[in-house]
């Protein structure tokens, strides 16, 4: 034991530097992965604890409709008893224009009503950093997001309508209490929640949501929770605790921790590959001092597991440095991302983190080694009588299969540890080898045609090319490797101009910009002629009726049952439905027969095809199979306004919602909901100037106060900011696997410079001046980077091509600029580091170099 | 297959010192090989201690050599990336011996190196380093000591002074040497002298006879070879 540590110590103390590059790269994965875990884990435990604080209570009960008499009464008898707290609000969407009709513009909010005593948990701060106090929005006050005062140019003391009321601005927020995340419509305004319904906001068809929040005794919680949901059960609202909120959220971080360390793993992986070659490498220019080992008495056992301690540490020292880097990159994220992120957020490194980055590094290295360090049981100590002694090898090496077959086994378990199932481990394990084998077999594939270009006059091409042949080197893997970073980021890039190109509203214009909901029936003639004058065409109006489905072929949704519950947000969510006699272009029959565009009092229904298949219930497997799913045929009840209908479905649509901008679930036959309580959306195509846009709300709002206007140019940005956002993180990967590329090339660079610092001194010794030389070393690595590039930005064309046309259903266009332009970086960015890396053996005096030899 | 080396039949009393000649391709330095179990023979058997060698897997003859032989090759062969007394250590420490460190510092000072000690094989000269490689050979006291030409990188005051130095540590050690040589005059101190020729014994004068004028004269003992034994090799 002491000999393999004295050994593997020794060893070290020449070998370090070699193989330093590759277990810097063992240091960005496992950075990537203690950064990525220690991130998320902190934001899980910074949202959790705070998950009552988002909240801003212990217990919510919700709805989108207003509190029947019977359901406060129900929600009082059980809640009196145990609460300590009790607040209400109601929130909504409308639309908020200065006072003053001289100040411009007009924008969509999300208004929200509160009560004294809001926020039950957490606190409420203004941006100027004093609490909030309720006498600022009392007597038609408003607190209101900066964002809005941007927005409109308003400052605190201005007067805005919204609805029929007027408000003086009291008071700007930064975070309001619970909120900030997910999509936002518009910025937050506080007022008081009477002061929603004295606006005129909560009226018919309002899309007001009203929530009752309480406080209880921990230990009553769940009581509280249970019997509310008992009680309410056929009311169609919802209500729940912090406490689920907390479990769910648990749940999707871990989820979403597991997923961030395969981006970890991506890079380990691709390192482990650079060390395994290293390896191989290092290994055949140890082989003397193998033999030299084996002559003086040391098994071959010994011997391997004195290298395998040397790469053991360097497994651990890199591991470690990565552990210091996932740090630094926490520091970075702090700095710059620490007012996009919840203030309550910590930036600490997480032990547990850290210490799977340790053991995932330790073990890639380890796993990785295994086969090429088998290479020195085949090592003859007769080497050291004679230069040419084979290395002998047995026709069947039985352990050399054991190992590999035990380390492809144990590195499916360390990805199926890290993703926290052994089925993403293989599909990731597998996608990655399909991935990495496909981009391997493209380069030697390249390499072996450059080779054939040996026949070029260039002196300095035709030693280049020699070059990326030259034994030992890792022409292949720094081109895979390279490739891969280069694959990813071009792939991304040019996706998300795909995607940016599909949003650009210029290019759409045919289809409506802007919509006007909760348009009401008698101000129909009003709307479309003022959208006539304002903008020459008239607004396409539809009525819209609000539905919930309450049974399937007779069967009632049992929202009891927790499989129901599941499925809830599909059953029971609220169907905005339309009726109209006749297809639109972009709805096709695929099932049944469209009905005549005579109307028909008998009730008849068209439903989207994604619903077919839906039950009512899932407990009773026997009325499950015997009612089978919703089809054509089948009858649905719904609940239109508390009464109940039920129609029969005639015939199921495909919607092809790329090409409308509106769509129906459910369709109705004309005849059934004409007298049915509804409002009406428009669309029409706006004016194309931003102010000229907003000049036109405004109007629209100060004749028709409770229609709102949503510009989807607003809606447009909003998505873009996120798709932006989305790309940038994928790229970063990118960018982490190119840089583990660059530490693989110089690596492997460093690894066979003896080779070059020779070759460079005989060619000087026959003449070849160092201008000559810096060519070749130059020809050599734009040849490398020209086919990691082309080999990356071609699967980067498929990539994105497969993604656009059966992900997101976009068309695909080629992106010229980032695909040549990426070609064009690579083959920059290998010139240069790879031209850095070895620069030096052109000022080594060549006599040195040949005596050595 | 290439045969290097024919049937021949040897046996190496205990202690003594044997000198191997002949000229380039004889098959001098694969004897010594075979001896040392760095190569296996295609026909025949090797007895170490009257132990077949033959038969034994890598890990065997490995712990064999550690314990029994000594080897010095020409071209020293010191691993390069340890110190002079980290080279000398490394058998000592494969067998796990206690006083590892002071018998290397006894060898260093045996070969008078002790200023080196903590040189690389790079910042010493051949001379030096071979002599470190027959430090590294007498490390565990071995009973056999195999050199091959190791004078043979030197000049002739350097290799003068290794070849005195082997003799006289195998004096002192009562070591059988057995030295692969192209110099007549150092075969001339051998207890024994064989020479080969394209493979094959043509001459082995065991015993060293001092006559009454005061000269020496060597008996030969060769028989006529039969069977030729291959040795595979390159």
């Amino acid at each position: 034991m002491k000999f393999i540590l004295q050994m593997a110590r020794r060893e070290l103390r020449a070998s370090w530097r070699r193989l330093l590059f590759f277990f810097a790269c063992i240091a960005i994965g496992v950075g990537a992965i203690v950064a990525g875990r220690s991130m998320l884990q902190n934001a899980n435990v910074a949202i959790t604890t705070e998950a009552r604080r988002l909240l801003t209570a212990d217990v919510q009960v919700d709805s989108g409709r207003p509190w029947t008499p019977e359901t406060l009464a129900a929600i009082d008898r059980v809640s009196q008893p145990i609460i300590e707290a009790r607040t209400e609000t109601i929130e909504s969407p409308t639309m908020l224009r200065p006072a003053d009709s001289s100040h411009e513009g007009a924008m969509m909010i999300e208004l929200k009503g509160i009560e004294q005593g809001f926020p039950l948990a957490g606190d409420f701060k203004l941006a100027n950093g004093e609490p909030f106090n309720y006498s600022l929005i009392q007597d038609n006050g408003a607190v209101v997001s900066l964002a809005l005062l941007d927005r409109l140019k308003l400052q605190i003391g201005d007067d805005v309508k919204i609805g029929g009321s007027t408000f003086q601005i009291r008071g700007t927020i930064d975070q309001e209490p619970g909120g900030g995340s997910g999509f936002r419509i518009g910025p937050r305004v506080f007022i008081e929640r009477a002061a929603v319904e004295g606006a005129g906001l909560t009226g018919f068809g309002s899309r007001a949501r009203r929530k009752i929040f309480f406080t209880a005794p921990a230990d009553k919680l769940r009581p509280l929770v249970r019997q509310l949901r008992d009680e309410l059960k056929n009311d169609l609202v919802n209500v729940r605790s912090y406490k689920e909120s907390q479990e769910n959220l648990s749940e999707q971080f871990s989820r979403a921790e597991d997923y961030s360390s395969l981006t970890g793993l991506v890079i380990l992986v691709l390192g482990g590959i650079g060390i395994s070659n290293v390896t191989r490498v290092f290994i055949d220019q140890k082989k003397k001092t193998i033999a030299v080992l084996k002559c003086v008495g040391a098994t071959g056992r010994r011997i391997t597991v004195a290298y395998l301690a040397q790469v053991i540490t360097m497994g651990v020292a890199g591991s470690g440095l990565g552990i210091l880097f996932g740090k630094g990159v926490l520091i970075l994220i702090q700095k710059v991302f620490a007012d996009k992120l919840p203030a309550y957020m910590t930036y600490g490194l997480r032990v547990g983190a850290a210490l799977q980055g340790l053991a995932v590094g330790i073990l890639i290295s380890l796993l990785f080694s295994a086969l090429p360090l088998l290479r020195i049981r085949h090592i003859k100590p007769n080497v050291l009588l004679r230069e040419s002694a084979v290395l002998k090898r047995g026709a069947v090496d039985l352990l050399r299969w054991i190992t590999a077959a035990l380390v492809m086994l144990g590195l499916l378990l360390v990805v199926s540890w890290q993703a926290g199932s052994i089925r993403v481990g293989l599909f990731f394990l597998g996608g990655l080898a399909v991935t990495t084998g496909a981009l391997y077999v493209a380069a030697t594939l390249l390499i072996f045609l450059v080779r054939r270009m040996r026949r070029v006059t260039s002196f300095a091409l035709k030693q280049a090319i020699n070059s990326l042949h030259r034994p030992g080197n890792q022409t292949r893997v720094i081109v895979m490797v390279v490739g891969l970073g280069v694959f990813l980021v071009i792939s991304t890039q040019s996706l998300q101009s795909n995607l940016l190109h599909e949003l650009d509203l210029g290019r759409e214009g045919s289809l409506p910009n802007m919509f006007l909901i909760d348009i009401q029936k008698d101000q129909t003639q009003g709307v479309s002629d003022l959208v006539m004058q304002l903008t020459g065409g008239r607004p396409l109006l539809v009525p819209t009726i609000r539905v919930r489905i309450t049974a399937i072929n007779g069967t009632d949704i049992d929202f009891s049952e927790s499989e129901a519950r599941r499925e809830r947000g599909r059953l029971s969510r609220e169907y905005v439905v339309t009726y109209r006699p006749q297809l639109e272009s972009n709805e096709k029959v695929v099932a049944g027969k469209f009905w005549d565009p005579t109307p028909s009092s008998e009730p008849e229904v068209s439903i989207e095809e994604s619903m077919r298949g839906l039950v009512s219930t899932t407990s009773n497997s026997e009325t499950h199979a015997r009612q089978g799913g919703l089809d054509v045929g089948s009858t649905l009840t719904f609940d239109v306004q508390g009464r109940k209908l039920t129609a029969r479905v005639t015939s199921i649509r495909h919607v092809d919602w790329r090409n409308s901008r509106t769509g129906f679930m459910v369709l109705f036959r004309p005849g059934t909901l004409e007298d049915a309580p509804q409002m009406f959306v428009g669309a029409f195509n706006g004016p194309i100037g931003e102010v000229e846009r907003s000049r036109l709300q405004r109007t629209l709002v100060d004749k028709f106060p409770n229609v709102s206007v949503i510009d989807v140019a607003d809606v447009v940005r909003a998505i873009e900011r996120i798709v932006r956002n989305i790309m940038l993180a994928v790229s970063f990967v990118g960018a982490f696997i190119l840089l583990s590329g660059a530490l693989i090339l110089i690596g492997s660079l460093a690894m066979t410079k003896f080779q070059r610092i020779y070759e460079v001194a005989v060619l000087k010794t026959l003449g070849a001046k160092r201008k000559v030389l810096l060519r070749i070393l130059l020809a050599e690595y734009g040849l490398m980077g020209l086919v990691a590039g082309v080999i990356g930005s071609a699967a980067a064309v498929g990539l994105s091509y497969a993604t656009s046309r059966w992900v997101f259903e976009i068309p695909w266009s080629f992106t010229p600029v980032v695909n040549f332009g990426g070609i064009g970086a690579t083959i920059a960015l290998v010139t240069i580091v790879g031209t850095l890396a070895t620069i030096d053996v052109l000022s080594r005096k060549p006599l040195a170099t040949l005596r050595a030899q | 297959m290439l045969t290097i080396l024919h049937s021949l039949d040897l046996i190496i009393p205990d202690g003594q010192f044997i000198t191997v000649v002949g000229p380039s391709g004889s098959g001098k330095s694969t004897l010594l090989g075979l001896i040392a179990g760095l190569d296996a023979p295609t026909e025949g058997e090797i007895r170490i201690d009257g132990k077949s060698i033959t038969e034994m897997d890598e890990d065997a003859l490995a712990e064999l050599r550690g314990e029994k032989i000594g080897f010095v090759f020409q071209s020293f062969h010191l691993i390069p990336s340890l110190t002079a007394l980290e080279n000398i250590l490394v058998p000592m420490e494969i067998a796990g011996m206690r006083d590892a460190r002071e018998r290397a510092q006894q060898l260093l000072e045996d070969v008078d190196l002790v200023a080196r000690a903590h040189h690389y094989p790079s910042q010493l000269s051949g001379g030096e380093q071979q002599r470190v490689a027959i430090a590294r050979a007498f490390a565990r006291d071995p009973k056999i000591l195999l050199a091959d030409e190791p004078t043979g990188n030197l000049d002739s005051r350097n290799g003068h002074h290794v070849f005195e130095l082997m003799v006289e540590m195998n004096r002192r050690r009562k070591t059988t040497l057995m030295l692969v040589t192209h110099e007549h005059e150092l075969s001339a101190l051998a207890d024994r002298r064989i020479s080969l020729r394209d493979g094959r014994v043509v001459s082995d004068s065991d015993v060293k006879i001092t006559t009454a004028s005061g000269s020496e004269r060597r008996i030969d003992l060769t028989e006529p070879a039969e069977e030729p034994v291959e040795a595979s090799g390159a």
